[in-house]
């Protein structure tokens, strides 16, 4: 699982690469701490090379939402495939979250 | 349509009343009627009776004075005739007459005027006064005798004769009648009439004397039709009725009457029949009455019956709900290969407090039968209020022990009709055919398999007695095959007739002959409880409700096409190695990638649930993670031996909230739920055994959710 927090057009990008599981979320959450830091900026959460996410990477998601929404800070799923769009859904997330 | 109802039946009574009315007084009016002549006939003849008996007893009292009269007269006639030629021997035959004969009171030898040539009329006459006898002449102008009745009318007949009735002024002065005969000289020439009065004071007293009857009295007429004897005064009413009874004295020529007033005959028997009449009168009148208030009455009863009828058709729509509410049809899990049920509820006339109910959570079965004390309406709405509290409770909670517990509290607390229910709950759990079951109070039920026999079952006080009763759990293993049978007391106590019951002998006899005949599947197994009772119970009313439900486990062991296993330590950097061996498992079965995906999260979320709940932290354990297959679906068994932790029991997160509403957390066995097709959790030997089902026929099933 790869993590890769970049700026990009004044906004925050995060790039998620492989299958963010259980086993890899900590190491996830930590590597995208520097999103909580978001001082309007809108979010956007990259997930062309994601394979896999379960609830633990779903949780990170949820909690950077939580934080930036009150700043005012969008935050954009990108690129995100069909069987992932299906765990949001099930999930409800997909009501939460802005796709790109 | 009450309104219609209601005038339809006033006339209906109305009719029947009025015949009986009619029918009672033509009946009493006849019966009255023929009572009343029969009556009067009998009393006329016993009138009649009276009245000719006293007229022949006062008549024969007359002749024996007019014979007595009449004799005292022939035998002086002899010395009479040979006395004519001496004058003055005259007066002594006379005063011979009435001084021998107590009942003349005066006597005369008159002689034909001109018979002696120195007395142109001549007649001494001989009378008593005073009790003394006195002699008169009636030889004077004033009396003149030649001219009386008593001188001319036997020497006219030739014969004796009595006279008319007179009052002899100059002679006795008194009423009398005389009776005179011709007397002959020896020339054969009529010379004389020799006489005797006879006063009629006697007579009228005799006559006074016939009162048959209070106000009757008697009338003696002369020949003439001259009233002798009658009454003092005249008639006071001649409009009066009456009745008259006549006889003639014979030789004097007088009629006797007695002279009866119609009312003194049949005043009785009149007041009789007004009496009768009125009574009668008085006895139409309370039928009537009674005939009123029982119409009355019955009219009351009508209306009671209206509303009764209009209460027994709400029941029944009570009924319908209450019916409608527990399952009803059947086969109710057609698609389900490993459990087959079915039940029937009748009721009886009144809505009932029969209750079942099952559903399966979890691929457990969770079924109940109850039995509510009482009838109608409160066991209706006490059964609905226990299936409610049954089904909540059985939502969440797999224990069967814990769920009548629970009940028990709920219902217990809020009894205030000291209401209660005998229940049995039972949990099977398909997957293994372990059964938990608890029964409060009810019938223990039957299993129909290798044998008859009955599930052992403690004895718990019923739920709704009293909270803080510990309801004891019991387990037992189900075999494939074998059929649980549940029932009321209603079949049971089914009475026939005579009020014979069907009693428990005969359930097991059914159930032997169904084992026998190979009918014990779940419905066959019914319908012949079902045709025994109606049998047995013939025409006989249902007194109380028939509920059966039964349950036959069929779990069939298939071929195993495939069986993994791998064994992970209680760590989450292990998931890795559990991706890979579902990867394994979902390409060997023939998963597409979406699915696999989405099996990969099932798995991963199942078992680092265990990772983390199972072992408190910081210990060290397994989890093991079968996976099995047959031709239809995909098993995963995911087993460790932790603390007792059933994940099926955590409440699903809602997923309506908001971001900042929503806990973080929950979410894992919300999608284990939404990607398999079944999840059960089972506490096995000490260990905690969670198995998660998955079709293999599904394929690509990658929008299950988006249905939802």
């Amino acid at each position: 699982m790869k993590t890769t927090i970049q700026e990009q057009d004044g906004n925050m990008v995060a790039i998620l690469e492989g299958r963010l599981d259980t086993a890899a979320a900590p190491e996830t959450e930590k590597a995208m701490n520097p999103l909580y830091d978001c001082e309007g900026q809108d979010i956007i959460i990259d997930c062309t090379k994601l394979e896999y996410v379960s609830s633990s990477g779903l949780r990170i998601f949820l909690g950077i939402l939580k934080n930036a929404k009150p700043k005012g800070c969008h935050v954009y799923i990108k690129n995100i495939s069909d069987d992932i769009r299906a765990v949001f859904a099930m999930t409800g997330f997909i009501n939460l979250f802005e796709f790109k | 349509m009450r309104h219609f109802s209601f005038k339809g039946m006033l006339k209906q009574l109305a009719r029947p009343s009025l015949l009986l009315i009619v029918v009672a007084t033509v009946t009493l009016a006849a019966t009255s009627l023929i009572q009343y002549y029969f009556s009067k006939k009998g009393i006329r003849d016993e009138a009649v009776m009276r009245a000719e008996s006293q007229l022949e007893t006062t008549r024969v009292r007359i002749m024996d004075v007019v014979n007595q009269t009449e004799a005292a007269v022939r035998n002086s006639v002899w010395i009479a005739c040979w006395c004519l030629d001496v004058p003055d021997s005259l007066q002594v035959v006379a005063r011979r007459v009435v001084e021998d004969n107590p009942v003349v009171m005066g006597s005369t030898v008159a002689l034909v005027p001109g018979y002696y040539s120195e007395h142109p009329l001549f007649s001494p006459y001989v009378c008593r006064e005073d009790g003394k006898l006195v002699t008169k002449s009636l030889a004077t102008d004033e009396y003149n005798y030649p001219s009386q009745e008593w001188f001319t009318k036997p020497i006219e007949l030739g014969e004796g004769y009595w006279s008319e009735p007179y009052i002899d002024e100059g002679g006795g002065n008194v009423l009398m009648t005389t009776y005179s005969v011709p007397l002959k000289d020896y020339r054969g020439k009529t010379a004389a009439v020799l006489t005797a009065d006879m006063s009629l004071e006697w007579l009228s007293h005799l006559v006074n004397d016939m009162q048959v009857y209070q106000n009757a009295y008697g009338v003696i007429v002369s020949r003439q039709g001259k009233v002798m004897i009658g009454p003092d005064n005249d008639n006071e009413n001649d409009n009066d009725k009456v009745q008259e009874y006549t006889t003639r004295v014979e030789r004097t020529g007088w009629t006797m009457t007695i002279v009866i007033p119609e009312k003194e005959i049949f005043g009785g028997i009149r007041r009789i029949s007004l009496l009768v009449n009125l009574l009668q009168l008085l006895g139409i009148g309370m039928i009537i009455l009674i005939l009123r208030i029982v119409t009355r009455n019955q009219l009351k009863y009508q209306k009671v019956k209206e509303k009764e009828a209009a209460i027994e058709s709400e029941l029944h729509v009570a009924n319908a709900i209450q019916t409608g509410m527990l399952p009803h049809t059947f086969p109710t899990y057609p698609d389900r290969d490993d459990v087959q049920l079915y039940a029937s509820l009748t009721p009886a006339k009144d809505v009932g407090g029969d209750l079942f109910d099952f559903h399966i959570r979890d691929e457990k079965l969770f079924f109940c039968i109850g039995d509510v004390s009482g009838k109608g309406v409160p066991a209706s709405l006490f059964m609905s209020v226990t299936r409610s509290i049954f089904r909540t409770m059985s939502a969440r909670e797999s224990m069967p022990d814990r769920i009548v517990a629970t009940m028990n509290e709920t219902i217990a607390d809020m009894n205030e009709t000291n209401m209660f229910v005998t229940l049995f709950v039972g949990v099977l759990d398909l997957p293994t055919g372990r059964l938990r079951y608890s029964n409060a109070g009810h019938d223990a039920p039957l299993l129909v398999g290798a044998g008859v026999g009955t599930l052992p079952c403690d004895s718990n006080i019923p739920v709704g007695v009293m909270t803080g009763w510990k309801y004891t759990l019991q387990e037992t293993q189900i075999f494939t095959g074998t059929t649980i049978f549940l029932y009321t007391d209603g079949l049971t106590e089914a009475e026939d007739a005579n009020h014979a019951q069907f009693r428990m002998e005969r359930v097991n006899d059914v159930a032997n002959k169904a084992l026998e005949k190979g009918l014990q599947e779940p419905k066959q197994l019914i319908g012949l409880m079902t045709d025994a009772v109606h049998q047995f119970v013939g025409d006989a009313e249902q007194s109380d409700d028939l509920t059966m439900m039964a349950v036959q486990y069929i779990k069939e062991q298939r071929d195993v096409r495939l069986h993994k296993t791998i064994v992970l330590p209680n760590d989450t950097k292990e998931v890795p190695r559990l991706a890979a061996f579902v990867d394994e498992v979902c390409e060997a079965v023939g998963f597409s990638p979406s699915v696999t995906m989405q099996l990969n999260l099932a798995l991963e979320e199942a078992v680092v649930n265990v990772m983390n709940y199972a072992y408190p932290p910081g210990t060290r354990g397994d989890v093991t993670v079968e996976a099995a297959s047959n031709d239809v679906r995909l098993k995963f068994t995911i087993i460790d031996n932790g603390s007792p932790f059933d994940p099926t029991l955590k409440p699903d997160a809602d997923i309506t909230l908001t971001a900042e509403e929503r806990p973080i957390g929950g979410l894992g066995i919300l999608m284990v739920r939404q990607i398999m097709d079944s999840i059960n959790y089972e506490r096995v030997d000490g260990c905690n055994v969670l198995t998660l089902r998955k079709k293999l026929a599904v394929q690509d099933q990658t929008t299950k959710q988006s249905n939802k």
